[in-house]
């Protein structure tokens, strides 16, 4: 479960998110939207431990982050937009690596399986050099899921990957939160995001315009009802802009 | 040259500076520049090298030392330049500039604009170092000379660094394009050979004899037919350096500006050479292409596996992971095993020669060894960055790992400090054996011995402080410190490489201070009783403090890591 709490964070004097709450229970996936600086990255960087909030609480399977990190990152799994890899590791060799840092005794029955789910068993001695950048992505996400978090935070997961790989990853994720994970899933993609997100988080300006099902969302617009998620974002973000 | 590339160097240039400018508004950055001013003013102006003129060495004798100081670094560029710096481009340039409408010709031109922004900040340090009882000649000619000698050393670098790459990407092929080049080359380093064993044996007789008999048998070497052509070049490339006086200067800056043109003509003659050797290489590849479905090149497979030996397993101290992590990326196309087995035949092999004839090529190897064995010491921390100076620029990531700040920070420089440690070992070991049949030798072989193990209980010790100070700047203040794998190097970036090292040393030694205060209580106390064995608890009374030291630092740095945030630290790099 991820609970976060009255969280601000101001980079200088410039507020990049205030006084956000919410809370993510297990299997739940939560999408998180909304338009370039909203402060989504800023949310994620912070309950991924990146970044320390300025003010307020964020809680990982019951373990307090800013009190007790490293319990609380045990329990999470971090994929940014852009994959990190280590140059002179092989595929295999960052499953390794992932699997000692998070102390995953049966590390060897698992990398194979990962493998196999991302496409990647053959190419488990590669360098990431030798790599495209959907199979980057992939490894990324291998990575996170090694130790079967409780918690996943995703940063546009799908960015790179080919129109397989996209579908067997909306499947990964939507399996993993029905085994029991709490998911955040940041996209652009909103398609995506209405597809296998069971609710929705609005940011704009770094508050919280909205949270809940598509539904919910819209259940106070009758002139939304019924219409995809891109309408009722655009609706709702050029309400926010007239209100400036 | 390119207008766009000017606005690009220049723009770049102005805009990192005043960025690097703005992180004095915090307090840690203004008080590492008081600090780093001082450091300047007491190493650079107070205590500058009294010039060798000074001290009665005649102006020849200075220009020859200089020409073969060049020399050396020359031939060192040669056999050991590093591609990946001499020719890198960032991943914006790479994106921008060779996509866009740009011929080669301007891309080498851009690089070497781009070098100019490091030897000009060089040829400033250079000209302080050098400014000292050198009344006859101005600040400003001087500044000009060593600007002179930094480009034209920085052009052979360059054109070296081509020469070996495109010889290691086109191989044969690539051969006739650069025949002269490798024809000069190969001639250079034969007569260098010749003129070294030929002049070896008076030089080495006259060490013993004091410093000036030394100098003599070395200028008396030097006057060879063979010697002195060899030198030519570079004598000019460093005489208006040397001179003492205007009208010395000026006759001297003709020759020098010529070298520094036929290096130019050199550099930028590569673009048609270049352009061939890549269009034959294309068409090798393309025939060499034996899988047409995976585009597999012959005799190149694209996976490999861990060595058994390096398997990480997944129980243990988190921090391990990051340890092996490292010390793969330090190992990992590197012939280890390879060099392992080279390192025990050669051992071996000196270890035998010692006892026979009068085991002169053993000791010398042995001399050298040793002195690489203090090089590795003292330059090793710089060169081998498998630590937070590379992995800062994925911070996002290390942030996100389930570990504490000090965790991080000790794994990280560990990793580096173990290859560091291995490698000073073999050296020394190589040292000790090279000297085993040496009865004459003092220390006697029972001391040798036991200098050998106290090394291998101090070494990982300076070794883990050395590198530490490294990661320390890296993470006080990742906005002055190069990260990633490359750093500035090369000779045009001697002056910087010398105070960072100065600077490590006077940090290094103010650690050491109180670990030997202590041993050397301990030793002194224990002596009347004890003798030399009184080393026995001294050593490890010292070595308990160095770790000390060690660990309340790295717990500190762990806080300071726990506390820095990477979009605003890490932005200029």
């Amino acid at each position: 479960m991820i609970e976060v709490e009255a969280l601000h964070k101001l980079y200088g004097d410039l507020p990049a998110v205030q006084g956000l709450s919410f809370r993510v229970e297990p299997g739940e996936v939560v999408g998180l939207v909304g338009p370039n600086g909203a402060g989504k990255t800023t949310t994620i960087r912070s309950i991924a431990g990146i970044i320390r909030p300025t003010r307020g609480s964020i809680r990982i399977a019951g373990h307090d982050l800013a009190t007790d990190p490293v319990p609380a990152k045990m329990a999470l799994a971090f994929v940014p937009d852009e994959p990190h890899l280590f140059e002179y590791l092989t595929v295999e060799e960052h499953l390794r690596f992932v699997g000692r840092l998070y102390q995953v005794p049966d590390v060897a029955q698992r990398i194979p399986v990962i493998l196999e789910e991302m496409e990647l068993a053959a190419r488990g001695g590669a360098l990431p050099g030798e790599l495209s950048r959907g199979m980057k992505q992939k490894l990324a996400i291998a990575c996170g899921l090694l130790h079967s978090p409780k918690a996943m935070l995703l940063d546009e997961p799908l960015t790179g990957l080919d129109p397989v790989g996209i579908r067997r990853m909306k499947a990964t994720i939507v399996r993993r939160a029905e085994a029991g994970a709490a998911v955040i899933l940041s996209s652009h993609l909103l398609h995506l995001v209405e597809e296998i997100c069971t609710r929705v988080l609005i940011l704009n300006h770094g508050r919280m315009l909205a949270l809940g099902t598509v539904a919910e969302i819209v259940a106070g617009r009758a002139d939304l009802a019924g219409r995809p998620l891109e309408d009722v974002f655009l609706a709702l973000i050029g309400d926010t802009e007239g209100g400036d | 040259m390119n207008a766009a590339f000017r606005y690009l160097v220049w723009r770049s240039a102005r805009n990192r500076v005043a960025r690097q400018l703005r992180q004095l508004r915090q307090p840690r950055y203004l008080a590492a520049l008081v600090l780093g001013l001082g450091y300047l003013w007491i190493v650079v102006l107070q205590q500058r090298p009294t010039s060798l003129a000074s001290v009665g060495v005649e102006a020849g004798l200075v220009e020859l030392l200089a020409a073969l100081a060049v020399l050396g670094a020359v031939l060192w560029s040669w056999l050991f330049g590093a591609e990946r710096r001499a020719l890198g481009f960032t991943p914006a340039e790479v994106t921008f500039l060779f996509s866009g409408p740009v011929t080669r010709r301007e891309l080498i031109g851009f690089k070497l604009l781009k070098t100019q922004l490091v030897i000009l900040l060089n040829a400033i340090l250079w000209t302080v170092v050098l400014s000292h009882d050198r009344a006859g000649l101005s600040t400003w000619l001087r500044a000009v000379s060593v600007w002179v000698l930094l480009t034209t050393l920085s052009l052979h670098r360059l054109s070296a660094t081509f020469v070996r790459t495109s010889l290691r990407e086109q191989g044969w092929h690539g051969l006739p394009h650069r025949a002269a080049s490798l024809l000069v080359v190969t001639v250079v380093l034969a007569a260098a050979g010749w003129s070294i064993a030929e002049a070896a044996p008076a030089i080495a007789a006259s060490w013993s004899r004091g410093i000036a008999e030394f100098l003599g048998a070395l200028r008396d070497a030097a006057h060879g037919t063979v010697p002195r052509a060899l030198l030519y070049p570079f004598a000019l490339a460093v005489r208006p350096v040397t001179a003492g006086t205007p009208a010395e200067w000026l006759s001297a800056m003709g020759p020098a500006l010529t070298v520094l043109a036929l290096h130019y003509v050199w550099v930028i003659r590569w673009d048609a050479a270049f352009e061939e050797a890549a269009a034959e290489a294309s068409l090798r590849r393309a025939a060499a292409l034996t899988d047409p479905r995976t585009g597999r090149i012959a005799g190149r497979p694209v996976s490999r596996s861990t060595p058994q030996l390096l398997r990480l397993k997944p129980e243990g101290w988190p921090g391990g992971a990051i340890v092996w992590k490292n010390f793969l990326a330090a190992v990992r196309f590197r012939r280890v095993r390879g060099g392992a087995i080279a390192l025990g035949l050669a051992g071996v092999l000196l270890a035998v020669l010692s006892f026979y004839g009068e085991g002169t090529l053993a000791e010398l190897a042995g001399w050298f060894t040793l002195t690489w064995a203090g090089v590795v010491l003292v330059v090793g921390p710089q060169w081998v960055r498998n630590d937070l100076r590379n992995d800062l620029l994925m911070l996002d990531l290390l942030r996100a790992y389930p570990l504490r700040g000090s965790t991080v920070v000790g794994a990280e420089v560990m990793a580096s400090a173990s290859v560091l440690t291995a490698l000073q070992l073999s050296l020394l070991l190589l040292t000790f054996l090279a000297f085993l049949g040496n009865e004459t030798l003092e220390p006697g072989l029972a001391a040798r011995g036991a200098l050998l193990l106290g090394a291998v209980v101090c070494l990982p010790l300076l070794n883990f402080h050395n590198v530490l100070i490294q990661n320390g700047a890296a993470l006080l203040f990742p906005a002055w410190v190069q990260l990633g794998p490359s750093r500035a190097g090369g000779v045009e970036a001697l002056g910087q490489s010398m105070l960072l090292i100065i600077g490590s040393a006077v940090l290094l030694s103010a650690i050491l201070l109180l670990p030997l205060a202590a041993g050397s209580v301990v030793f002194l106390a224990l002596r009347p009783h004890l003798g030399l064995w009184s080393l026995i608890p001294a050593v490890p009374a010292a070595a308990g403090l160095l770790a000390l030291e060690g660990a309340v630092t790295v717990r500190w740095l762990g806080r300071v890591f726990e506390r820095t945030e990477p979009g605003a630290a890490l932005a200029v790099n």
